[in-house]
């Protein structure tokens, strides 16, 4: 479904991201590991196409077809979203309001309703959630917004332990559906603490540290690996 | 009084469907209604005896306490546009109403005002005492046909609310795009009455100054928010002063205000007369063209121990990571660019009738477009 190829991106001429190759097949789900400022939220930015990302070697494939040139809406109507780590609030901006301006207001008690989310559908996006509540309204808003590629930027960061479960049971559904088309989806999923990872039952995970992956591999090994060895190659 | 087929007759379909725009409803589904049109009253009708509606020059002959009512908030030479009204209308054009003493009334009252003549003159002066312990809901509008696009409207408004009344009130404005419009209210709210009011100020005019007063007794509490939108060619100028007077009154004032190259200028004054008092002040204006102009001056003054006073204002574009947030959803700039617009103003507040709402997004995205 995505395959990312020599990868390089820029800000202000600055590398954030070198020689990135990764690949993700349909009904997939993977994780990305590695410490805070080594290029995964940068990643998943790019592939959705948020400024002030540059791509200045490589290309992006979704379904085949690259996607590097394309504009983010158009990115994110060919099946593309992001579950964001910190949005912006978006004052008088309604959960109702929204779902009715993406079209899917008819889904969206129901959906909500199975993310313990019903008694915000009259809140302003964003504002005067907790972290636990910002997690759960990204998860939901992707589930409204029906995408293939469901992107999850450090989706447990600020959530308290008894929710990560809920938060990862809530990804591994949302990846593991199909999309309402009947088409199966896939999941890129960042962590730098990997309390999520029991949860999310990842199909594999990528090391990243510095811009670049340093090593891909099971989910559990390389996690056991970075408990004792931190973000590094495996012998 | 209750409304008749002879009462509805009195509006033609044209004007029922332009004064629809600013909120009218079908008089029936109302406590009481008045339209005045030009210079002249066309209805003045109660279906609810907690409810009186005159002609202002009818009330002023049927009770000794009106004529204290009127200019009992305003001196008639404050200004001279007052004097102007003062002076040169012996028969006062406007309405007078009253909510009697402890009516509790579960129908909205409803008020428009009709300019129909191109370059009409028009000078109103409407006076609306809500009695004692009296509940009521309120729906105001003035508007013009599209035929009508120069003239100048004047309006004083003066309000009493009596101890322990409530009111919430919503107002909507739909002038002339080359109109001139100056509106001063004056209210005055004794000991525990209630107030939440709305006021819409959206449609395009050349010019209009918005001048309003209010004092506030023990214990009361008054919330308003203005939508103000000024499209190229709008200027609009509005000056608020409250005055907490009394121990415990509490007041909210906030002012949502979008330019898209038009003008507006926001001076509003709370001061604070008495201790215990707790008042705020909120100015937000969001520009969405490089040309225009948003002012927002809030000014505090406290004037005794223990009144609380605090304001918060901001100026801006519409912030790109909401937009880009919103677009990574699939949505396009426009429609990302509504949601935002429509969401700051807050046009889904339940005080605003439904065919308002769509009517204030239609004015945004027409003026965007350098329609308006």
């Amino acid at each position: 479904m995505l395959e990312i190829r020599n990868l390089t991106v820029t800000i202000d001429d600055v590398e954030v991201l070198a020689d990135i190759d990764l690949t993700l097949p349909e009904g997939e789900l993977h994780v990305l590991l590695g410490p805070n400022g080594s290029g995964k939220s940068s990643l998943l930015a790019t592939i959705l196409g948020l400024p002030p990302y540059r791509i200045v070697a490589g290309e992006i494939l979704f379904d085949g077809a690259p996607i590097q040139t394309l504009p983010l809406e158009a990115r994110a109507r060919l099946g593309i979203g992001l579950a964001y780590q910190r949005p912006p609030s978006l004052e008088g901006v309604t959960v109702s309001s929204f779902a009715a301006a993406i079209g899917a207001w008819d889904r969206l008690e129901r959906e909500a309703a199975a993310l313990d989310l019903t008694a915000f559908l009259d809140r302003d996006m964003n504002v005067g959630f907790s972290g636990g509540e910002i997690k759960r309204w990204e998860v939901l808003k992707l589930v409204l917004q029906d995408p293939r590629l469901l992107l999850f930027d450090e989706p447990e960061s600020g959530v308290d332990l008894e929710h990560v479960i809920a938060v990862g049971e809530a990804i591994a559904h949302a990846v593991r559906s199909p999309d309402r088309k009947g088409r199966a989806c896939s999941g890129l999923v960042i962590t730098h603490t990997g309390l999520i990872l029991n949860h999310v039952k990842a199909d594999r995970a990528h090391i990243m540290k510095d811009g670049r992956i340093l090593h891909s591999g099971d989910p559990q090994a390389l996690f056991a690996h970075i408990q004792t060895d931190g973000y590094s190659v495996p012998a | 009084m209750t409304t008749t087929t002879q009462d509805m007759a009195k509006l033609s379909n044209e004007e029922r469907d332009i004064l629809h725009d600013v909120g009218f409803d079908d008089p029936s589904a109302r406590a009481a209604t008045s339209v005045l049109a030009d210079r002249e009253m066309r209805m003045a009708l109660s279906n609810d005896p907690g409810v009186e509606i005159l002609p202002l020059s009818e009330a002023l002959r049927t009770y000794d306490f009106v004529q204290d009512l009127m200019f009992g908030l305003v001196s008639p030479d404050e200004n001279e546009h007052i004097a102007m009204v003062a002076e040169h209308m012996h028969d006062p054009l406007g309405h007078f109403v009253w909510v009697k003493p402890g009516a509790k009334v579960r129908l909205p009252v409803q008020c428009f005002t009709l300019l129909e003549t191109p370059q009409g003159r028009q000078f109103t002066h409407d006076v609306t005492l809500i009695d004692e312990g009296a509940e009521v809901e309120m729906i105001s509008g003035a508007a013009v046909p599209g035929s009508v696009h120069k003239g100048r409207h004047i309006s004083i408004g003066e309000s009493y609310m009596r101890k322990g009344a409530s009111c919430s009130s919503v107002s909507i404005e739909h002038w002339g795009a080359a109109m001139d419009v100056y509106s001063y209210g004056y209210a005055h709210l004794e000991e525990g009455a209630r107030s939440r009011s709305t006021a819409i100020m959206m449609a395009p005019l050349t010019h209009h100054l918005s001048r309003s007063h209010t004092i506030l007794d023990a214990d009361t509490n008054a919330v308003s928010q203005a939508i103000v939108f000024a499209p190229e060619g709008t200027e609009r100028i509005i000056e608020t002063e409250t005055r907490l007077a009394g121990e415990g009154a509490r007041s909210e004032d906030v002012a949502r205000m979008v330019s898209v190259g038009g003008r507006i200028v926001n001076s509003a004054m709370l001061v604070g007369d008495a201790a215990g008092t707790n008042g705020f002040l909120g100015c937000d204006g969001l520009k969405l063209s490089d040309t225009g102009e948003i002012m927002a001056v809030p000014s505090l003054r406290a004037r005794a121990e223990g009144a609380m006073l605090s304001h918060e204002a901001s100026v801006g574009m519409i912030d790109s990571e909401k937009l880009d947030y919103l677009m990574a959803t699939g949505l396009d700039e426009d429609t990302a660019r509504n949601l935002i617009v429509t969401g700051f103003l807050r046009l889904d507040h339940g005080a605003i009738p439904a065919g308002v709402r769509t009517r204030v997004v239609e004015m945004i995205e027409q003026a965007k477009s350098g329609g308006m």
